[in-house]
């Protein structure tokens, strides 16, 4: 099954079936779930492979992928031990998602952009605030408090401790009913050639 | 002495078939990963890392099956060496630059380190006396090629 699976990377077509992935009911952050290809980062906001994964990878496939369809785009918060604020920080990306990718999409970047700075005093709000219209921002607020927020953090948690996720950025592709994990990020050069391989 | 070269050619061969094949194959099952690896080396522009992460397993591949065959084993030992030889000079300047990376050898979590250097060493010694082989043995013990 995977010498087929890259067979159909060399170009030859896909003789052997594959079983099915785990499907996921979340909604993707870009694209649709039936997208030909999915991505389920599990991310720490504290973490500075994490910051450089999103920064210099992720937001290019949204751009490029995820908004004509082809690539859905699944992000998963597994805050670290280790990292003082990255919980905090995951609960104000949760929060934002309930409001719509295009406040998630802000939050998570100035949240990113300005990783080095809050991961020290633990200003994660300030740069939420920065990002968000006054608004939005006390929408959030509430919401971060919300315990459903909490639930959704447990779960994606437990999600990645079952499938043995030990450090972040982790990733798993799931395309063609074959999934890859990741461990580590990529740069976007790299995965582009991989989708294009895929989505053509 | 004929039986000694004999064994030691077979089991040479055997070997050396066995860590490309099981190599080629870890690889093959996660072409992405095996990119992140080669991306950590910081030794390859991006453009090359994904040809050459799906490529590369093929050719490991392709030197287990041909050592396995017995196929003009001499040649296909020299190229092996040669691999083998690029594989630990990548790995020396990486570790010598100070670089923090997977080795990306035989699956993912293996740190470049004096280890994984000697070990590729290790493995080297095998391609070499498959390659040198038929200038310690007398005319009439050569192997069929």
């Amino acid at each position: 099954m995977l010498v087929a699976l890259d067979l159909m990377l060399l170009g030859f077509p896909l003789l052997i079936p594959a079983p099915v992935a785990a499907q996921s009911c979340e909604q993707c952050l870009g694209g649709w779930l039936d997208a030909p290809v999915k991505i389920e980062v599990f991310s720490d906001f504290e973490c500075p492979a994490c910051r450089v994964f999103f920064l210099d990878t992720v937001k290019y496939v949204l751009v490029d992928y995820a908004n004509i369809d082809k690539v859905c785009v699944i992000y998963r918060e597994f805050p670290l031990a280790i990292h003082k604020y990255s919980h905090d920080a995951a609960r104000y990306s949760l929060a934002a998602q309930k409001l719509g990718r295009q406040q998630w999409l802000s939050v998570v970047e100035s949240m990113y952009t300005n990783q080095e700075v809050w991961a020290k005093d633990g200003s994660v709000q300030a740069f939420v605030a920065r990002a968000l219209s006054p608004e939005d921002f006390q929408r959030v607020l509430k919401l971060k408090d919300d315990p459903s927020i909490e639930q959704t953090i447990a779960r994606d948690i437990a999600l990645g401790q079952k499938r043995e996720v030990q450090s972040t950025p982790t990733f798993f592709i799931t395309y063609l009913n074959k999934e890859q994990k990741v461990v580590g990020g990529l740069p976007y050069p790299v995965l582009r050639q991989f989708f294009d391989k895929i989505v053509k | 002495m004929a039986n000694i070269f004999r064994m030691l050619h077979w089991a040479c061969r055997v070997i050396l078939a066995g860590i490309f094949l099981y190599s080629g194959y870890v690889k093959l099952q996660s072409p992405l990963q095996f990119a992140a690896a080669i991306t950590g080396y910081k030794l390859v522009p991006d453009s090359l890392v994904f040809p050459l992460a799906t490529y590369l397993p093929w050719l490991e591949i392709a030197l287990g099956v041909l050592l396995l065959s017995g196929w003009k084993v001499r040649y296909v030992a020299l190229g092996a060496s040669a691999l083998l030889l690029g594989f630990i000079a990548i790995l020396t300047t990486t570790y010598l630059r100070g670089i923090d990376a997977d080795c990306g050898c035989f699956g993912f979590g293996d740190k470049i380190s004096p280890k994984t250097i000697a070990r590729d060493m290790l493995i080297l010694l095998p391609a070499i006396y498959l390659a040198v082989e038929f200038r310690l043995r007398k005319p009439a013990t050569n192997p069929p090629e």
